[in-house]
């Protein structure tokens, strides 16, 4: 039976504890001057992101100044007569055997709702009569409910270790347990918990119990462990999904929008559905997603975006009867946006030339780059001497005569016969 | 540097160098040309919708209506808004209204909007528009030029004097198509008029710039001339691409698809016309034909709406694909 490292290797004293020297200093100090007298203010309020020694603290200054302390979860005191009976502890003086005393109130953002209501109002009350030193920790110490109570508290504020400082601790760890790690598999694990020291240190214990030696590519597979699913996965698990939650779910998973993720499904049914019938009823689902897609724009309501899910997730996968799996088939990227960012300049150049047709004849640009162009597109390549005629009448620019005329040599003979 | 300043040559497009200048000028539409030239005798104009398909005369109509009433001036007078390019509220709030609201100076105590395309305004625009067409109706009348007169607003609708537009009969496009041709010196063959009518049927700009295509080939215009021309201009070759899709190559077919909306710019509708056309004459089971047009008609609803051209037509390719297997399952 393996220990919780968490646990087994939390630090005793605060010297071993990695990180925020700055406020374990002014805890220490604030500490320190509980004398015969109480301080100005009788809590302190410890606030910061999880995971980053807040509580361990605590103990540890417990510890080195040989304190009793008496610890209590929000989840433990949320009545008030819970309440109560812990106040009467905290207003005495000191412990049975004459030690001083120390309460810790922790997870104070467990504190909510009605359910609690009167927990932050009978924890003034506990600061109030405290005759030893309080001490209050949440994640969020600005949390509008504790507006009164951080009246009566020193704040320190506990801060993201930085990622040498993590190492730092991992590295002793690895030490004790007898492990051999590679600097660049701790960093990793380092990097990736951002500060939480306790979550990496819970990484760590997963990769390395039981092993001798840590190397970069044990730890490097971390990276995809809950990071947000490849393109490729999540069209997988919509293509070949069994039911409609699972084809659904996988939209949570992709990184891209929604849109592009329809375009990637767009394009990739086809070679994936094979039989037919699955094939044109994939396809009509996809269209169905489409019309809602049309109906958010006309309605602006966008709560119709769980049906354009729908149909392409679970509309897709469960079109999917008579197809027999086929092995592995690749999954391409969306044909149809290649070919649309290939095209863009071609159709900018179309609208410019429409836009000269349009001031010699009535029609709109846009038509004309449709039905007139094709047209000219013609006459410029069979024609030098008309087209050289035209591209004068309609002002057409050297660029715009080589695009109709398609060809180096043909527009060079447009040209000459306009110069 | 501007191209050809120096040059002599000049040609102009012919749709527009044989465009009719008068109203006795216009090609057919003889009924509709008798009552815009009584507005002219009457030197009044009411608000006018002209619908009818592409290459009518409805622009030209509009065009010869106004240069009989003002005379070669004409141009002072009238306005032309195209509502495909600048089709936004905002052009009818501004660009409309500062025509409109201002009197002109001359016989005639009002000018001439004309909004064509209007079918491709917002409805927004045309509400905007219906109140601007109410409050100046002293100053400024409105010719609405459109393929579908159903998409312009019912209110606006109830204030114009309608005009249908049909597409010319053969002898009428002939004969225009003939009177360019001497004009302009060209070898025109019976099977070229043929054909001509056979590609264009009606549509007399889309008539004249295909003769002019042809024409540049430097060759006599003959059938053979005219479906090149033709096959070149538009390569959306509709029927490949549902052969393809029958013969159960869906991802080719769809590129076919794909190529004709990007490229070519051919639209959804006309596409998904000539499928239907292609459902009944194609060798599918009787029972899919009206399936297949069931989808086709919702499909084409859906386009109507705004929806995706080629997500939308791929979903009717992809039945088709599923017909063409059908088809082979029953022989």
């Amino acid at each position: 039976m393996y220990a919780a490292w968490t646990i087994k290797h939390k630090p005793k004293s605060l010297k071993d504890i990695v990180g925020n020297k700055e406020a374990i200093r002014k805890f220490v100090d604030w500490v320190k001057s509980w004398g015969r007298d109480s301080p100005k203010r009788k809590a302190a309020f410890l606030y910061g992101p999880p995971g980053i020694g807040k509580t361990i603290t605590v103990e540890a200054v417990a510890n080195d100044f040989h304190m009793e302390l008496v610890e209590k979860n929000a989840s433990d005191y949320r009545t008030e007569d819970a309440i109560k009976h812990f106040a009467g502890l905290a207003s005495q003086y000191g412990s049975l055997f004459g030690g001083k005393r120390i309460i810790l109130l922790d997870e104070l953002d467990g504190l909510t709702g009605t359910a609690d209501r009167g927990g932050v109002k009978a924890t003034i009350e506990v600061v109030k009569m405290a005759h030893c030193p309080v001490v209050l920790i949440a994640n969020n110490a600005y949390n509008p409910r504790f507006s009164t109570l951080r009246k009566y508290c020193i704040l320190i504020e506990f801060k993201k270790p930085p990622a040498g400082a993590v190492m730092k601790h991992l590295k002793r760890i690895c030490l004790l347990e007898g492990i051999q790690a590679e600097e660049n598999a701790l960093k990793f694990i380092a990097q990736r918990s951002e500060g939480d020291v306790r979550s990496a240190v819970n990484d760590l214990q997963a990769l390395a119990q039981g092993k001798k030696r840590l190397t970069y590519e044990d730890v490097s597979w971390l990276g995809y462990r809950d990071r947000q699913e490849t393109i490729f996965t999540v069209l997988k698990m919509i293509i070949y999904s069994k039911t409609c939650e699972g084809a659904k779910k996988a939209v949570r998973m992709a990184d891209v929008d929604l849109d592009m993720l329809f375009q990637w499904i767009y394009e990739n049914v086809p070679a994936h559905l094979t039989d037919p019938h699955d094939l044109a009823n994939a396809m009509y689902a996809l269209s169905m997603a489409d019309v809602y897609r049309g109906r958010i724009r006309r309605t602006r309501d966008w709560s119709f975006m769980r049906y354009i899910i729908d149909f392409m997730t679970a509309g897709v996968a469960m079109a999917r009867v008579n197809t027999k799996p086929s092995g592995w088939i690749p999954f391409k990227f969306p044909q149809r946006i290649r070919m649309l960012s290939r095209s863009k300049t071609e159709r900018a150049m179309q609208l410019s030339i429409g836009y000269k047709i349009k001031r010699r004849s009535h029609v709109s640009a846009i038509r004309a780059s449709k039905e007139i162009l094709p047209y000219l597109r013609i006459i410029f390549k069979n024609n030098a001497e008309m087209a050289a005629g035209l591209a004068k009448w309609l002002d057409l620019d050297l660029r715009m005569v080589e695009y109709l005329a398609g060809s180096n040599k043909k527009s060079k003979d447009i040209i000459e016969l306009l110069s | 540097m501007k191209l050809g300043e120096d040059c002599s040559l000049s040609f102009q497009m012919w749709a527009e160098k044989y465009r009719p200048k008068t109203l006795v000028e216009m090609v057919d539409q003889k009924e509709i040309v008798e009552r815009l030239r009584s507005f002219v005798g009457s030197r009044n104009v009411p608000h006018c919708i002209f619908a009818g398909p592409p290459g009518t005369g409805k622009t030209t109509a509009a065009l010869c209506l106004a240069r009989d009433l003002y005379g070669a001036a004409y141009r002072e007078y009238i306005m032309e808004l195209n509502a495909s390019d600048e089709r936004g509220i905002n052009v009818v709030r501004e660009t409309v209204k500062t025509f409109a609201r201002v009197r002109s100076i001359g016989e005639i105590p009002f000018k001439v909007m004309v909004l064509d395309e209007a079918d491709n305004m917002t409805s927004d625009a045309q509400q905007a528009l219906r109140r601007t067409m109410e409050r100046y109706t002293e100053t400024c009348r409105f010719i609405l030029i459109a393929n579908y007169s159903g998409k312009i607003i019912e209110p606006i609708q109830s204030r114009c004097a309608p005009f249908r537009f049909t597409y010319l009969p053969r002898e009428e496009q002939d004969r225009h198509l003939r009177l360019i041709a001497e004009k302009e010196k060209l070898n025109l063959l019976d099977d070229g008029l043929d054909a001509i009518f056979e590609v264009c049927g009606g549509d007399l700009r889309k008539a004249i710039n295909t003769l002019q295509a042809a024409a540049s080939l430097n060759k006599p215009i003959d059938a053979k001339a005219v479906y090149s021309i033709a096959g070149k201009a538009h390569p959306a070759d509709v029927r490949k691409m549902i052969e393809t899709a029958m013969g159960g190559n869906f991802s080719e077919a769809r590129k076919q698809l794909r190529v004709m909306i990007q490229k070519y710019g051919v639209a959804g509708s006309d596409i998904i016309r000539q499928i239907h056309t292609e459902i009944f004459r194609s060798a599918v089971p009787e029972p899919w034909k009206i399936k297949l047009a069931d989808i086709a008609g919702e499909i084409d609803y859906r386009l109507v709406e705004g929806a995706d051209e080629e997500v939308q037509l791929s979903a009717l390719l992809a039945r088709l694909v599923e017909a063409g297997y059908e088809l082979k399952e029953t022989i």
